[in-house]
């Protein structure tokens, strides 16, 4: 087995987890929820050397080859990369080997799809991408989050990966979180002392970096009510159609103020151009309040491109990672206008 | 430390002391001896770990024992009854969509899952099912039309 | 419709209901009372001199039962090639690549093991290291091994015919490059190895090979034990496609550490260590001119190749080989020029992978054929029908084509794909993004001799009928590694005993029970089927040698057919030897009551008569090949040969490539199994389309695989594979059992080019660089464009 050892910790309420987190600070713990992230990161590798290391990050504590292999944070290092995934892991302080395990599995309260009578949703944190992918509300009032769920890994890793998992591990290319993003979602986060709210755009700060404070779980995620004449859509680029990480991930929201009208509102969000996932801002100023055209679309999918921040990694290049952000935030903002106007 | 668990496995409930980290395969391939799961990558990329986990495909790699506790599994070997192979095991045999056979455990499981949620899928919706599931042998093509004939035969 | 009852039909696979409940046994199944756990030290770097390696530490863990280094193993080079042995079990002087095998340990859990191995402290002083293996031979690189100068481990100097005649008579002349990437394999099964030994001294080493026959050979040699003191078993197999048909270092030092402890040990590799070891598809360079005269026919091609083949020799020097010589068909081309060098680089050894060698040549080649028919004018489908061999005829570099399907092959796959609605025909492209393209490929049915120097039997059979009656046992030393080749000699022994397939047990894999040289150069069929029917037709006539002379009746007048003796010389009265096997039978179930004497009393009858029946064959090649240097590598008793179209459409503003569908038409000589040969065509086709299109390992600048795992080495999901069409050509192969020949590898030899014609096809812009992301064929696109301005 190549797992280290820690314990397992089972609470059924979010206060008895809280309480755990607290507990546990100072001997290393960390929250347990799919697993399809947290138990490859732990993992000891076959060479330790293939995690990489750098000043200030944590090695791995079992003891190291008797060699010192320098280690230079470098862009064009490909296991240094700021679009640390699954598989290659930037510094990151949760992932020394924690002594204990708190799994959210047994807790109910973290589950489930909630209509909110204001109209909104609540999605609870431990909810699976299955889940999310085979709802129908989801599926017709926030598009963009179900296509963010067809396009997670494979039907294993949505079986078992969460929201709040997908949510809380910050990486750059998540593919529920830039449809979130770009819903306007909000998180909730709870502690033993503390429960607030942050927006979903604010709560990644760095590739695996968020806002989550020791002791903090994510406990559910809010959508917001659909205005009327609004649409939204997500797009994965990658290079095979299953399992995958995104090479460039665009997702788009829209309100318009009537049918052929002005557009009142948008949301771009871009995912794996960045060291978070990017909310593009500049969409907004070139389209609210105007009439959408083709050449005005045009103009906001280049300033779309002007927004993301990629490099070069070996999942792909800066320069073509600006291209498809423009061609497919161009795509997805037709394709969501025309949906707009279907709806009609 | 090992702790107690209680799970229900092809049917027969167990109570095994495992250790906190013993993952969820570990625990079906190396204390219960049901060696027809197999471990590909252990990581969640290839799919050949895959059992059903109170009904839900999943792989046994990326569980660990413990999150099992007070649920069902299903492996492989739970498919056949009284020596008989079931209708999707025999279009797998029949119809050639076994080669080395080390995708074979898995790729069944997700697909009584498929199975049981959608009893006739079309060929694109089997696809999209399987894709979690890699195959070095058989480019997919005999899985796919194994799996649709099973669904077939279950009209008459 | 043939003649045959079994042969030729869609039997299912004698292993596919085990396969189907989980009862099939894989190495990394088995367990043996008082069984150890091993792990391996693996080099984190890439290239450096071991300077100490202190095992005090490990050896003082609780649960460490033994440690071993160069110190135990000792310094023994092996390798695949007697004449470039350059391995040793652990790494002595230097290390080579980021994963080079250090030291061992046996212990009685894994974690241990594992704990003990990051106990071991080595001391290193690091080298600078080559990593591009198109400047590894340059002056000045760092050189890996005192052996390989240069760092050039074999080269090749080919000329065949007068290039420069050639040259002359051409019309069009025109020059191109593709270069890949390193790739996996990506079985699905990760090595495993299980090895014990006895009091005695005999060692048994169980393991995921696909050549018991070598590993038997290298175990014996390195670890220094007399040859029948080594058996190795090789239990189910989770997929080889080449990495597995070589001895590992991993088995040798399992080995060492079971003779070590004297009990069992057990190591099953991580997935990360099977991209370490690699032991896959070379990183190729190529370069070709090729030219063709007015008609379209070939006038010459002058070839050149780097190899990149990382640390170690391993089957590199065949690979150089296979490159070359493998382009001497399918076509009629009398000139042909082959420079080609294998170079060393501080990368993880590579070594045969399906379609050993010759796979990125082919793609090159058959680029060329689509670029000079655009040039000419010409359906690129009728320019290489206009060049196809016809069998009976002799490559420049003296290979010979007994059947040969080639023409047909196309045409079928050329009306299937419903190719002339599709494709212009003034050999202009589609473009719009809709593409299709088609080539063709060669490939040996078994390899003409085998790797160490001898003029041992390639293959034996032994056929044990049941000393019971009834029932009978093919014992094989050759490998079903998920291809099916026990399915195989089942049907083929089925067939000449007239049993059914429910009758016959095969017993295979096994070092003790023949000499095979295992699954590899797509051999078996060809080769063990010939010693498999040899042995099922001398166990056959000792059978009707046994009734005929207890009936007094000549041998030829009887045969077996359907489970029971027929007599060609009228009725016989059996009801003697009925009474007889009755009589042995009293309380027994089921027993004989028909006129005919059934198969299960003949063969009762015979062993009392004589004994035990045993039926050998053997299969040996005839001598091959031309006299040259390098003349065996490519020769083959048989060839096989592939056509294949590809459908496809581009995103032509995100360069993302949809395959549509892929038909392809191979010829098998004769499909003893239907559904088998679809499956390695399918296969073939799946595995050629990753490497097209997604495949590749990708390292760091320190020689890091930064893709050691199936989530980023990405091989095709069950959505990015289409609808495959699986065409079966037969041309009744002189040479073969049945007329049978090779399936698993020619397969996939035109997947590539056809996949690179269609997106030509489609976009207009052709790639000299594999795999062909979305993100490569955008740059091309772009270029094309900024070009025309």
């Amino acid at each position: 087995m190549l797992l280290p050892r820690f314990d397992v910790l089972v609470p059924e309420t979010i206060d008895d987890a809280c309480a755990m987190l607290a507990d546990y600070a100072d001997d290393g713990v960390r929250i347990l929820a799919g697993g399809t992230d947290l138990l490859v990161d732990l993992r000891r590798p076959i060479i330790p050397q293939h995690v990489p290391r750098c000043d200030g990050c944590p090695t791995h504590p079992e003891g190291q080859i008797a060699t010192t292999i320098e280690c230079e944070p470098s862009k064009s290092d490909p296991l240094m990369s700021p679009e640390g995934s699954i598989r290659t892991k930037l510094a990151d302080p949760k992932s020394a080997a924690p002594a204990f395990l708190v799994s959210l599995h047994k807790i109910d309260q973290l589950k489930g799809i909630e209509l909110l009578p204001s109209g909104g949703l609540r999605i609870g944190a431990l909810t699976t991408i299955s889940e999310i992918e085979r709802s129908s509300e989801i599926r017709k009032d926030w598009t963009a989050l179900a296509h963010g769920a067809d396009s997670l890994g494979s039907p294993l890793v949505r079986n078992r990966g969460t929201l709040g998992g997908n949510i809380a591990n910050a990486r750059p290319a998540a593919d529920t979180v830039i449809p979130t993003i770009a819903l306007g979602g909000k998180l909730t986060l709870q502690s033993s002392s503390d429960t607030r709210t942050v927006a979903a755009g604010d709560f990644p700060t760095g590739p695996g970096l968020s806002v989550l404070k020791p002791g903090e779980i994510v406990t559910d995620i809010h959508l917001p009510t659909p205005s009327p004449h609004s649409g939204s859509a997500y797009y994965k680029m990658a290079n095979r159609k299953a399992l995958e990480i995104s090479t460039v991930g665009v997702a788009v929201w829209m309100v318009l103020e009537k049918p052929g009208g002005p557009i009142k509102d948008v949301r771009v969000a871009l995912g794996a151009v960045g060291p978070t996932p990017i909310l593009a801002k500049s969409v907004g100023k070139v389209l609210i309040g105007k009439v959408p055209t083709d050449e005005i679309l045009v103009q906001a999918a280049k300033a779309a491109a002007g927004d993301a921040r990629p490099i070069d990694d070996h999942r792909g290049s800066a320069w073509y990672r600006v291209q498809m952000v423009e061609q497919l935030t161009l795509r997805l903002l037709k394709s969501v206008l025309s949906g707009i106007e279907n709806d009609r | 430390m090992k702790k107690i668990i209680s799970l229900t496995v092809n049917g027969v409930s167990h109570e095994v002391a495992v250790e906190p980290r013993r993952t969820l395969l570990e625990l079906i391939r190396e204390d219960l001896g049901l060696t027809g799961t197999k471990k590909g990558c252990g990581i969640g990329d290839c799919g050949t770990c895959t059992v059903l986990l109170d009904g839900v495909a999943t792989f046994s790699c990326l569980t660990l024992a413990i999150q099992a506790d007070g649920c069902t599994v299903e492996t492989v070997e739970s498919l056949a009854e009284n020596g008989q192979l079931n209708r999707l095991q025999q279009a797998f045999v029949d119809q050639g969509a076994i080669q080395c056979g080390y995708c074979t455990p898995g790729m069944l499981m997700t697909t009584t899952e498929l199975l049981r949620r959608n009893p006739h899928p079309e060929e694109s919706e089997i696809r999209r099912a399987i894709s979690g599931n890699l195959c070095r042998c058989t480019g997919y093509q005999k899985i796919v039309e194994a799996i649709q004939t099973a669904t077939e035969d279950s009209d008459e | 419709m043939s003649d045959y009852r079994i042969l030729n039909t869609r039997a299912p696979r004698v292993d596919a209901v085990d396969k189907a409940t989980g009862k099939a046994i894989y190495t990394d199944d088995l367990r043996r009372p008082g069984m150890l756990y091993a792990a391996i030290l693996h080099s984190p770097l890439a290239h450096a001199r071991i300077l100490n390696i202190d095992t005090s530490r490990a050896e003082q863990l609780p649960g460490v039962k033994a440690v071993v280094t160069y110190r135990e193993a000792g310094t023994t080079p092996y390798g695949v090639s007697p004449a470039r042995y350059d391995e040793t079990i652990f790494c002595h002087d230097k290390v080579r690549y980021v994963g080079d095998e250090i030291a061992a340990v046996a212990a009685v859990d894994q974690d241990t093991a594992l704990e003990a191995v990051r106990l071991i402290k080595v001391d290193f002083e690091e080298l600078p290291i080559v990593l591009d293996g198109r400047t590894a031979m340059d002056e000045g690189q760092p050189l890996l091994h005192e052996m390989h100068k240069n760092n050039m481990c074999a080269k090749v100097n080919w000329h065949f015919g007068d290039i420069e005649k050639g040259r002359k008579e051409s019309h069009i002349i025109r020059t191109d490059h593709l270069s890949s990437k390193m790739q996996d394999a990506a079985f699905m099964e990760p090595q495993s190895i299980l090895a014990e030994t006895e009091s005695n001294g005999n060692l048994t080493m169980w393991s995921s090979t696909q050549a018991p026959h070598y590993v038997q050979r290298t175990l014996a040699m390195a670890l220094n034990i007399p040859l029948h003191k080594v058996r190795v078993i090789k239990p189910a197999v989770g997929g080889g496609f080449g990495p597995k048909a070589s001895c590992s270092s991993a088995e040798l030092a399992v080995c060492l550490l079971a003779m070590k402890t004297g009990q069992p040990v057990k190591l099953t590799f991580d997935r990360e260590q099977v991209f370490l070891h690699s032991r896959a598809r070379h990183q190729f360079f190529h370069t070709m001119t090729t030219g063709v005269k007015k008609d379209g026919s070939l006038s010459f091609l002058e070839h050149k190749c780097i190899l990149d083949g990382g640390a170690y020799a391993s089957f590199g020097i065949a690979t150089v080989y296979y490159s070359g010589s493998l382009l001497g068909g399918p076509y009629r081309l009398k000139n042909m020029k082959y420079d080609g060098y294998r170079v060393v680089t501080n990368k993880p050894a590579c070594g045969a992978q399906r379609g050993h060698g010759a796979v990125i040549a082919r793609a090159l080649f058959e680029v060329q054929l689509d670029r000079i028919a655009e040039e000419l004018g010409m359906d690129p489908i009728e320019l290489r029908l206009k060049n196809v061999m016809e069998a009976g005829e002799t490559t420049c570099n003296e290979l010979y084509v007994s059947s040969f399907g080639m023409r047909e092959a196309l045409e079928a796959v050329r009306d299937s794909a419903a190719w002339k609605n599709k494709r212009s025909s003034s050999g202009k492209i589609r473009g719009g993004g809709k593409g299709i393209g088609a080539a063709c490929g060669f490939f040996v049915s078994g390899a003409g001799y085998s790797i160490y120097r001898s003029r041992t039997y390639h293959c034996t059979v032994v056929t044990k009928v049941d000393e019971v009656g009834g029932g009978v046992t093919v014992n094989s030393g050759s490998a079903d590694i998920g291809q099916g080749s026990d399915t195989v000699l089942a049907m083929i022994t089925a067939e000449e005993l007239g049993l059914s397939l429910d009758d016959v047990q095969v017993a295979s894999g096994d070092s003790k029970l023949s000499v095979d040289l295992g699954a590899y150069s797509s051999r078996t069929t060809l080769m063990t089927g010939h010693a498999c029917r040899e042995a099922a037709q001398d166990a056959k006539r000792q059978i009707l040698e046994a009734i005929a002379g207890k009936m007094s009746v000549a041998p030829e007048t009887l045969d077996l057919k359907d489970g029971f003796v027929v007599s060609l010389a009228g009725e016989i009265d059996f009801s003697e030897l009925r009474k007889e096997y009755l009589q042995e039978h009293k309380g027994f179930v089921d027993l004989p009551d028909g006129p005919q004497l059934t198969f299960a009393e003949a063969s009762r009858v015979a062993f009392l008569e004589l004994g035990t029946i045993v039926g050998t064959g053997k299969y040996r090649p005839p001598p091959l090949g031309g006299s040259f240097k390098g003349a065996a590598v490519g020769t083959s008793p048989a060839f096989g040969c592939s056509a294949q179209v590809a459908e496809v459409s581009v995103d032509l503003e995100t360069g993302e490539i949809t395959m549509d569908k892929i038909t392809g038409a191979h010829d098998c000589g004769f499909a003893i199994n239907v559904t088998q040969v679809e499956g390695q065509m399918h296969g073939s086709i799946m595995m050629g389309m990753g490497e097209a299109l997604m495949e590749e390992i990708i390292y760091d600048k320190k020689g890091r695989i930064v893709n050691a795992n199936l989530a980023e080495y990405k091989i095709p999901t069950a959505l990015d594979v289409p609808p495959l069409d699986a065409i079966i050509v037969e041309s009744n192969e002189p040479h073969g059992p049945y007329g049978a020949k090779e399936v698993g590898e020619g397969a996939i030899m035109p997947v590539i080019p056809t996949i690179l014609n269609a997106i030509y096809d489609a976009t207009g812009v052709r790639i000299d660089e594999l795999p062909v992301t979305p993100e490569r064929l955008m740059a091309a696109m772009k270029a094309k464009k900024d070009k025309k301005g």
